[in-house]
């Protein structure tokens, strides 16, 4: 939907957590952080009491947009905590805090962020935010190689590499088993 | 009820602008000139506003209300984009506006905020403030000369003069420019200042108490002729602090009515919202067939451009004048 009848839409329910979740997502699609922020934090504030999912999917898209708009590390890992603190036994925010931790490579932080959430089990969240059900277990085999755990991470390589992984993982997986064994 | 409710419903119609080059646009200036083209100067700026409303459960690291600009760079930096839109409101084109290079930004805050435009003598303007030309962050309008080729949809700043005033001021801002009385603006609301741009200097030209707001009120967008009368949108904003002494804001607009000699005689009872954000911002008016555009800014994120129906106009207008 245009985003001209999104906000129309939202005008007359301002305060509309489900609203204001599509308007910030069609400002994300169109690449416009900045404007998509205001939304997914408009949907965290005034849906926290009647819209887990979405509050929870919004606060990791914050995250999303601060990191695309580069420069912005604590904002990205504050939108990340307050998701986890949020619902702490989803496994999508100790991802992306793991991820967020393996591009700074603080190794033992993603170690731990993604050993956390491979802890979670819950079905899938209705909002697409970069999570597959082997992403934490992939997080795990990259920093156990860089904090002494060689064996953990080739057996956790080669798990990985039995399941059904988008090109990109299994590109990735390959390379780096290539790499350590 | 929000503004961009009330207007849609009577057949009104809101137009985000979404500029390609930028993640965000904030505080447009409307204006439609000689040639009928509506034209709009949107900001752009390298923070992204945070503000969190409601029962604030998510604040960021810096408090409810925060300016989050790269961790590496201090500043808050801002360029404009100067835009054309064609009569349902549909961005046809932009560009940066290119401005002179004629010192380095020695504050945080760089580059022209807010600016509005306005057509004086043969020349397009924008006029904003300005605080990067000393160490402390001192205010002053100024008034950027454009070049607008319409052919090639570029715009250049050809000269620039900075406004300065009597006596000690920190921070002049928006001043609102009276549309049909070149280099004419409104400083203050209660009591009604106006001054005029001569030479480098923006000079009293009268002082005179108005009918007296609820609160005081800002300016914000452009003074319009409409009908017998002129209109502008002020603002007006409540700052505070939160128990951690973390600062806090509300921004309203009202409608304002003037007379033939700008004596402030109309103002709206309550203030409005665009959106029902709690921080909005109306730099510009322009009137369309009888319509009234007028472009604002949601949490310093988004611009829109909103077709207000005359007949809600009307009404506005009413219910300002008999307030008072």
């Amino acid at each position: 939907m245009l985003i001209e009848t999104l906000i129309v839409d939202l005008s007359h329910d301002p305060f509309n957590a489900e609203l204001n979740f599509y308007v910030a997502q069609e400002y994300k699609r169109l690449n416009q952080t900045a404007s998509a922020v205001s939304f997914y934090l408009r949907t965290a504030e005034y849906g926290k009491d009647t819209h887990p999912s979405l509050v929870y999917a919004s606060l990791l898209k914050l995250a999303e947009c601060f990191e695309h708009q580069h420069d912005r590390l604590h904002t990205v890992s504050n939108a990340l905590l307050q998701a986890i603190a949020y619902l702490p036994y989803r496994p999508e925010g100790y991802f992306l805090m793991a991820r967020y931790h393996e591009r700074q490579q603080n190794w033992q932080e993603c170690y731990t962020w993604a050993e956390m959430g491979l802890h979670q089990q819950t079905p899938p969240l209705p909002v697409d935010v970069g999570y597959t059900d082997y992403a934490l277990a992939f997080e795990k085999a990259v920093a156990g190689w860089w904090v002494g755990r060689k064996d953990e991470s080739i057996l956790l390589f080669k798990q990985l590499l039995k399941k059904d992984l988008t090109p990109e993982y299994r590109q990735a997986v390959e390379n780096n088993l290539a790499r350590i064994i | 009820m929000n503004l961009v409710q009330k207007a849609v419903a009577q057949g009104g119609k809101l137009a985000p602008i979404v500029i390609q080059d930028a993640i965000g646009g904030m505080n447009p200036s409307i204006f439609i000139d000689k040639d009928g083209d509506i034209l709009v100067n949107v900001r752009v700026v390298n923070y992204t506003l945070y503000h969190s409303e409601n029962q604030q459960q998510f604040p960021s690291r810096w408090g409810p209300l925060s300016y989050l600009h790269p961790e590496k760079d201090q500043r808050l930096v801002t360029e404009n984009y100067l835009c054309r839109l064609n009569g349902d409101l549909e961005l046809t084109d932009y560009c940066k506006v290119e401005m002179l290079n004629l010192h380095q930004p020695i504050w945080e805050f760089v580059g022209l905020e807010d600016a509005r435009v306005v057509y004086w003598d043969d020349t397009y303007y924008l006029i904003g403030v300005r605080r990067d030309t000393t160490t402390n962050g001192v205010g002053r309008m100024e008034m950027t000369a454009i070049d607008l080729d319409k052919s090639n949809w570029t715009a250049t700043e050809t000269g620039r003069v900075r406004l300065e005033v009597s006596g000690n001021s920190y921070c002049e801002k928006n001043y609102a420019p009276i549309l049909d009385k070149p280099y004419h603006f409104v400083k203050w609301h209660n009591p009604v200042e106006i001054v005029k741009a001569e030479g480098n200097q923006a000079v009293k030209v009268s002082l005179k108490q108005g009918i007296t707001p609820a609160k005081d009120q800002r300016g914000s967008s452009q003074l319009v002729r409409w009908g017998n009368c002129y209109i502008s949108v002020t603002h007006e904003v409540d700052l505070f602090k939160n128990y951690l002494n973390q600062k806090d804001g509300i921004y309203r607009h009202r409608l304002c009515v003037w007379d033939d000699d700008v004596n402030l005689v109309g103002i709206s009872p309550e203030p409005f919202s665009f959106l029902d954000g709690r921080i909005e911002f109306c730099v510009g008016a322009s009137v369309l067939d009888g319509d009234l555009l007028l472009s604002f800014g949601m949490q310093d994120n988004a611009a829109f451009v909103l077709r207000t129906p005359g007949a809600l106009v009307e009404d506005m207008i009413a219910e300002a004048l008999s307030a008072n």
